[in-house]
């Protein structure tokens, strides 16, 4: 076993178990709070402090999300707003990606773009739902270019800042070692940045399920946007709730399946 | 000696927005091979820039730079470039550090060029630390390293930008001992670019002062101490007079 502190002074293992304990109490205070949370939620539901038509409670939404289970309505919902989430998240990410890598590569490309990328980025992107729709029909294709443009600009911001804030003197001891731009890009440039990319991803999950509720909200058959939306025109708030909770639960999941890319290209 | 360098009456022009900066007028200094040479002068004279145009990185207005009788070409690779924060890539390793170069010029599968890397190592020190990352690594032992990177290609002359400016004085001390050590070793002739005079007269055989902007030189110093290290020169009685004829040059 690794770390075996029996030749560890008396301080050191005072230390080790202060360190221990209070990374066990962060835990259950966040489990504990959760807990609480949920438990003083179902009380007041069910004591009718809150209504629970417009408030819902955890056993509820239980109830609703097994009777959706059952109807078959869940899965493909589900399957639906991940899928679509899924494809923007890549498409928005390798675009922003390759904006970002074009606009490094040719400096007077980037003063010519650059008031153009601020004015975009800018823009609420929801104003351009109309138009998505029209260019590219409803359903999945204009959830999937909702999603990208809300999450492709910022990642070409954040990506080039990551390129250009690179070390000047470090270019200079590239070119003094005769590298060519596409070395000086590969070799020093993108691992530099890796950082600030996995930054960049982690930003794009949740802005790319922001995207795909937004786009479902314009126009779709399918997916936890439509579900929303279908629960609030029907007055039927529990599955409202319900869809908010499995969104949660889902972006959550994306972010941690990130999350050991942070750990590991931390600067 | 043969002179390995020949910088003649070098002008140097920048251009801003505001105007253009006359930041070199007529410089001409030589430098002879195997030698230690170094520059002084005040700040943001142009020593950076002489190092830079000597590099093939900036093109002088008028004058010529001579590399053994010859022009110098663009990626010259008998210029070694070290500058004043070691610009290790934290992501590599010390050994990937140090052959980068080689990855550059597309000499990474050269067995010889690795096998000097690998004894270059070996020799001064660093051979037990060539797979740890260069943040396990002193701030004395990461200048080594940097110093080691530059050598790895063989250059016939190497510029040194301040490349102790960044460390702490006791560490100063040793690296610049250590450095001084590897390049008399390793029968290299070197430009030095200091702002410190006593680091100039421990390590140089020659000093050229430059005077504030438009830069000129102001003095050719050709300096004769007693002593095999920067270390030992400090102790030579004749430290003192050359300290203070530099200093009054100056001021």
């Amino acid at each position: 076993m690794k770390n075996k502190n029996i030749n560890f002074s008396k301080a050191r293992k005072l230390y080790l178990k202060r360190v221990r304990n209070d990374k066990i109490f962060v835990i259950f205070m966040q489990i504990a709070l959760f807990v609480v949370f949920l438990g003083l939620w179902e009380l007041l539901s069910q004591t009718k402090v809150i209504d629970p038509f417009f408030f819902s409670s955890p056993s509820r939404i239980v109830t609703t999300i097994i009777t959706l289970a059952k109807e078959g309505n869940l899965w493909i919902n589900i399957w639906t707003s991940l899928y679509e989430t899924i494809i923007g998240f890549i498409l928005a990410t390798s675009i922003g990606f390759a904006i970002a890598v074009i606009l490094w590569w040719s400096e007077k490309t980037r003063r010519i773009i650059e008031p153009y990328l601020i004015i975009l980025n800018s823009l609420p992107k929801i104003a351009l739902g109309p138009m998505i729709i029209f260019w590219v029909g409803s359903g999945t294709s204009a959830t999937i270019v909702m999603c990208i443009l809300i999450c492709v600009i910022i990642t070409t911001i954040s990506m080039l800042n990551a390129f250009i804030s690179c070390d000047n003197d470090k270019i200079l001891l590239m070119k003094s070692m005769h590298a060519k731009k596409y070395q000086i890009f590969f070799k020093l440039i993108l691992p530099n940045a890796l950082p600030d990319f996995v930054t960049a991803l982690k930003i794009n999950v949740g802005m790319s399920w922001v995207g795909t509720i937004m786009g479902e909200y314009l126009s779709s058959k399918a997916g936890l946007g439509y579900l929303i939306n279908y629960g609030s025109q029907l007055l039927k708030l529990d599955i409202v709730m319900s869809s908010i909770v499995i969104l949660c639960v889902l972006a959550s999941g994306m972010y941690f399946l990130v999350l050991p890319l942070e750990k590991r290209y931390k600067k | 000696m043969n002179k390995l360098l020949e910088f003649k009456n070098i002008k140097y022009f920048y251009q801003t927005k505001e105007s253009e900066i006359c930041a070199l007028e007529n410089v001409s200094f030589d430098i002879d091979e195997n030698s230690f040479t170094s520059l002084v002068g005040p700040s943001g004279c142009g020593k950076t820039t002489i190092l830079s145009l000597i590099a093939g990185l900036l093109k002088p207005s008028s004058g010529e730079i001579l590399l053994q009788g010859g022009a110098i070409e663009k990626n010259d690779n008998r210029i070694g470039y070290m500058f004043q924060r070691d610009h290790l890539f934290e992501w590599r390793t010390i050994w990937q550090n140090i052959i980068l170069g080689l990855e550059l010029t597309k000499q990474k599968k050269d067995p010889q060029k690795l096998a000097f890397a690998e004894d270059l190592l070996k020799k001064y020190d660093l051979y037990n630390f060539k797979n740890k990352k260069p943040r396990q690594l002193s701030g004395g032992m990461r200048q080594r390293a940097a110093l080691i990177r530059t050598l790895v290609l063989e250059p016939t002359l190497l510029l040194l930008d301040e490349p102790f400016s960044a460390l702490d004085y006791q560490t100063r001390m040793k690296v610049c001992d250590d450095v001084y050590e590897i390049i008399k070793s390793e029968k290299k002739t070197a430009l030095l670019v200091t702002h410190d005079i006593s680091e100039a007269i421990s390590m140089s055989d020659k000093i050229v002062v430059l005077s504030k902007r438009p830069s000129s030189v102001k003095d050719i110093i050709n300096l004769s101490l007693e002593g095999n290290s920067p270390l030992e020169k400090r102790e030579d009685k004749s430290f003192g007079s050359y300290f203070e004829s530099i200093w009054r040059k100056l001021v």
